[in-house]
């Protein structure tokens, strides 16, 4: 029975699990990068994931927009200030990017206008 | 969902797959070919018997005349695949005949269009389906008293692999349909060869007809359109344009070309050797006509079991071919308003799964009702395909006359004599079909256009409502917030409902109970706010008194209205364990323009040390929306009366390209909140929403989240299946969320 314990549990993994476990080796595929969950306040790092969340807010002067990427470990707050377009920033769309990682709202590590490089998303199948 | 019905999804239906994976792969001509020609070239494998059919009622000697009416509707076959070829240069982004109607003709051609191609999916796929289950039968005829059971079978299998949709398909189909042309050309040339010294005997040769009518011009017609069912299915090409090699129009009407070439030899070849055989077939026969002159030419033997076995195969390939169309097709219609829009979502397999259902369940329901006859189903067949094929042509005539490309008269007129030609067809089918089983699709057509244009109507009605010119809220001051709490006991969640109450500075917050009992307990735990107590203890008295005080308040003023709750568990059971609570708050967001905010508390969750009227010290508010519209205005400001530590409106975004569109509607309408566009990648609302809520690690003491939900209120009852149930999910898998509260806000339209 642990036999069928087991199948039951590996098939029965959420997709999300196996999406996070994915992107996870993905970002470590990728040379030099840090994952989320390792970098450290204040070092300058060049960190891998895929768009999860974007968000613009009208209110900050001229505006900014944010992307929230998720390496399969942690997320990051990239954030641009004084524009509320970026071409190609989309969710899914993999981000590679290289700044100083600091502390953003809500204590969430965030990267204020980075240099980045973007990648077709990293989906398998 | 649990672990094991978990498990179970994935072995039947595979792994859950992100929208990412959505790929689109172009096929080369070889394996384009067999995707989009299966439907046609299959329907080879009826079409001689269905002329014949015919010709038997005029008795034995008529039967020869099968040749020159196959010849005749191969001659109607390359005028069509000629003037197809022109659609195919002419929309190189697929030339659907809906698109193609729609966009030229105008509405009601493209509804006429849309609900004709739909009926016409169903009947493909219980046509063909019953058709290869006639195969097998001829193959194994102890099989013939399950008819419909098998049919119903291979019904299921193929909505099955359908479900879990498949990138290998084109390769799955390349080998059935090469398959079955090579072994159909090998029975021509055997046949052919074996011809020279006197031809081999069908089983059937010889057999006596009764005549049961004269050799008439309206017989010969007849059996003409029953041999037009060769023409089904030669559209396909034309909708899957923009899935072929570059270049991609040159490429589609070169595989049309071939696909023409194909369908006329093995048609005429079948119909030849027929004749030749001299089969003789009724609606008695076990066998069909191919399996008869297959049995004659090579005497039994393995290749008659190929050749059936093939025939089998490419047959549910055809039907595969309308489990691509039809839901592409019903999302095309959802997206321009003309069918309930949950046929746009794509599940779990990144198909679009409720089409795939609706249509199984379709053709399931005319196979069980026609009792997988197929001579009787054939019948309802052809009229959409004309109707689609004469719409489609004169829609590109009217294109071209307006483009004027070069070369444009040239088109205008294959395109016009094809129209013209498909037309007459069109008429004589209806003419000689409609007692038999024609009348049926000519009721239902109507019926259908009808429904879609009602869904049509509605959402235009709906999105009028909406549109975001007729008021900018924001630049008038939000009103005032107003609460009751509905108290049935003076418990845990009570508390937590003051102290809500209390952090929003609200001026105006009371209570109500149906218990006088719980006065002393409420003088203790909130003094500040007056409890009164209901005289008539019913729910109706109470929707009275709400609705009484709702009406006594300023028009943009909100009336909250605070139902805490403690759960004993996290089952949904606890959901129908209130029956008469929830069809209250039902009713209250429904008919009333009050606010229902839910302050739901596990029991497990409670900390007695806490749950003291404490107010929170951090409120978050979560504007869950799709769009933005009047209805999400109003949210926002519902959620300002709220007075939180701040607000943010959240999207899930579906579509890449939509949720661009999202942002820029977002900065026009000047909200001074920031929109977040968050990734499902699995499509799972439900599932997202809870992921995104748990990153603020709300505790419900010291830190709330407040899910705004805008809901629309439709005014009939049966509209509310064009909206979806997402609300109403989403509210479901929050409410068993520690510190989450959950508030519809009701937009009436």
């Amino acid at each position: 029975m642990t036999f069928l314990n087991e199948l039951v549990e590996k098939l029965g993994r959420p997709a999300q699990d196996v999406r996070a476990e994915h992107l996870h080796e993905w970002a470590a595929s990728i040379p030099g990068t840090v994952r989320i969950q390792d970098a450290q306040r204040r070092c300058r790092c060049k960190i891998a994931g895929v768009i999860q969340n974007i968000r613009i807010d009208p209110r900050e002067g001229s505006g900014s927009i944010e992307a929230t990427i998720f390496d399969g470990t942690g997320l990051l707050i990239v954030k641009w200030l004084g524009r509320q377009k970026l071409s190609g920033i989309r969710l899914g769309a993999g981000l590679i990017l290289e700044g100083t990682v600091g502390e953003g709202r809500a204590k969430h590590l965030q990267v204020l206008n980075p240099e980045y490089q973007l990648l077709p998303a990293p989906e398998h199948g | 969902m649990g672990k094991a019905p978990a498990a179970l999804k994935r072995v039947m239906l595979g792994r859950p797959m992100s929208s990412g994976e959505l790929g689109h792969t172009l096929l080369p001509k070889g394996i384009a070919l067999p995707v989009f020609a299966s439907d046609a070239l299959s329907s080879m494998a009826y079409a001689t018997q269905e002329i014949l059919l015919v010709l038997a009622l005029v008795g034995v000697s008529a039967l020869s005349l099968v040749v020159p009416i196959a010849l005749a509707v191969a001659a109607l076959l390359a005028i069509v695949i000629v003037s197809y070829r022109q659609i195919v240069r002419a929309y190189p982004g697929g030339g659907g005949a809906y698109v193609v109607a729609y966009e030229n003709l105008g509405f009601t051609a493209g509804l006429a269009v849309g609900a004709a191609l739909l009926l016409d999916y169903i009947l493909t796929v219980s046509v063909s389906i019953t058709a290869g289950g006639d195969a097998i039968v001829s193959a194994v005829p102890s099989l013939a008293e399950h008819k419909v059971a098998l049919t119903l079978g291979l019904i299921a299998l193929v909505t099955f692999a359908n479900l879990r949709g498949s990138k290998e398909s084109g390769r799955i189909f390349a080998v059935p349909t090469y398959g079955f042309v090579v072994a159909i050309y090998i029975l021509i040339v055997t046949g052919l060869v074996k011809c020279v010294g006197g031809c081999p005997q069908a089983e059937s040769a010889g057999e006596h007809l009764e005549a049961e009518s004269m050799l008439t011009a309206f017989i010969l017609l007849k059996a003409f359109a029953a041999g037009t069912t060769a023409l089904t299915g030669v559209e396909a090409i034309a909708e899957g344009v923009p899935v072929f090699r570059f270049p991609q129009s040159k490429n589609a009407a070169a595989t049309l070309g071939i696909l023409g070439v194909l369908s006329i030899s093995m048609f005429i070849g079948v119909s030849w050797l027929t004749d030749q055989t001299n089969v003789v077939y009724t609606e008695e026969a076990t066998r069909t006509v191919v399996a008869q002159v297959a049995n004659a030419v090579f005497g039994g033997g393995p290749m008659f079991y190929v050749i059936q076995v093939l025939t089998a195969l490419i047959l549910i390939l055809a039907a595969n071919t309308a489990y691509t169309g039809f839901p592409v097709l019903a999302s095309i219609l959802a997206k321009d308003k003309m069918m309930p829009r949950q046929f746009r979502s794509r599940g779990d397999r990144l198909v679009f799964s409720n089409g795939i259902v609706i249509l199984a369940v379709a053709a399931s329901i005319l196979v069980v009702v026609f009792d997988a006859d197929l001579n009787k189903l054939i019948q309802l067949y052809l009229v959409g395909v004309f109707l689609s094929f004469t719409l489609a042509q004169a829609g590109t005539v009217m294109r071209w006359r307006r483009t004027r490309e070069p070369g444009w008269q040239r088109s205008a007129l294959i395109n016009a004599f094809g129209g013209s030609v498909t037309g007459i067809v069109l008429v004589v089918v209806i003419l000689t079909k409609f007692e038999t089983g024609a009348w049926i699709i000519i009721v239902a057509t109507p019926v259908v256009m009808y429904l879609m244009r009602a869904v049509y109507t509605h959402y235009t009605y709906v999105g009028d409502q909406l549109a975001l010119p007729e008021r900018k809220p924001l630049d008038r001051r939000p009103g005032n917030a107003h609460f009751v709490i509905l108290v049935g006991r003076v418990d845990a969640a009570a508390a937590r409902a003051v102290g809500y109450a209390r952090s929003t500075r609200s001026v105006d917050v009371s209570a109500l109970t149906f218990d006088a009992a719980n006065h002393g307990s409420w003088r203790r735990l909130a003094p500040d706010i007056p409890l009164e107590t209901l005289t008539v203890k019913t729910h109706d008295a109470l929707l009275a008194r709400l609705r009484e005080r709702r009406a006594s308040l300023p028009q943009n003023d909100f009336l909250t209205v605070i139902t805490p709750e403690v759960l004993k568990g996290k089952g949904l059971l606890e959901i129908i364990r209130h029956p008469g609570l929830h069809r209250l708050k039902a009713k209250l967001v429904k008919e009333s323009d009050i606010q229902v905010l839910d302050i739901p508390l596990v029991a497990t969750d409670i900390d007695p040390a806490v749950d003291q009227a404490h107010e929170p010290a951090r409120h978050h508010v979560v504007v869950f929306i799709s769009a933005v519209h009047n209805a999400v205005l109003e949210a926002i400001e519902y959620a300002e009366t709220l007075r939180p530590t701040d607000i943010r409106a959240v999207s899930f975004g579906l579509d890449p390209d939509e949720t661009e569109q999202l942002g820029d509607r977002w900065l026009e309408a000047r909200v001074p909140h920031p929109l977040e566009i968050e990734e499902s990648p699995y499509r799972d609302l439900g599932e997202s929403a809870v992921r995104y809520i748990k990153r603020f690690a709300p505790d419900g003491v010291n830190r709330v989240v407040t899910v705004v939900i805008p809901e629309f209120i439709v005014r009939k009852r049966r509209h509310q299946v064009l909206h979806g149930q997402t609300a109403l999910i989403v509210k479901r898998r929050m409410l068993f969320e520690s510190g989450v509260v959950v508030v519809s806000v009701p937009y009436h339209l």
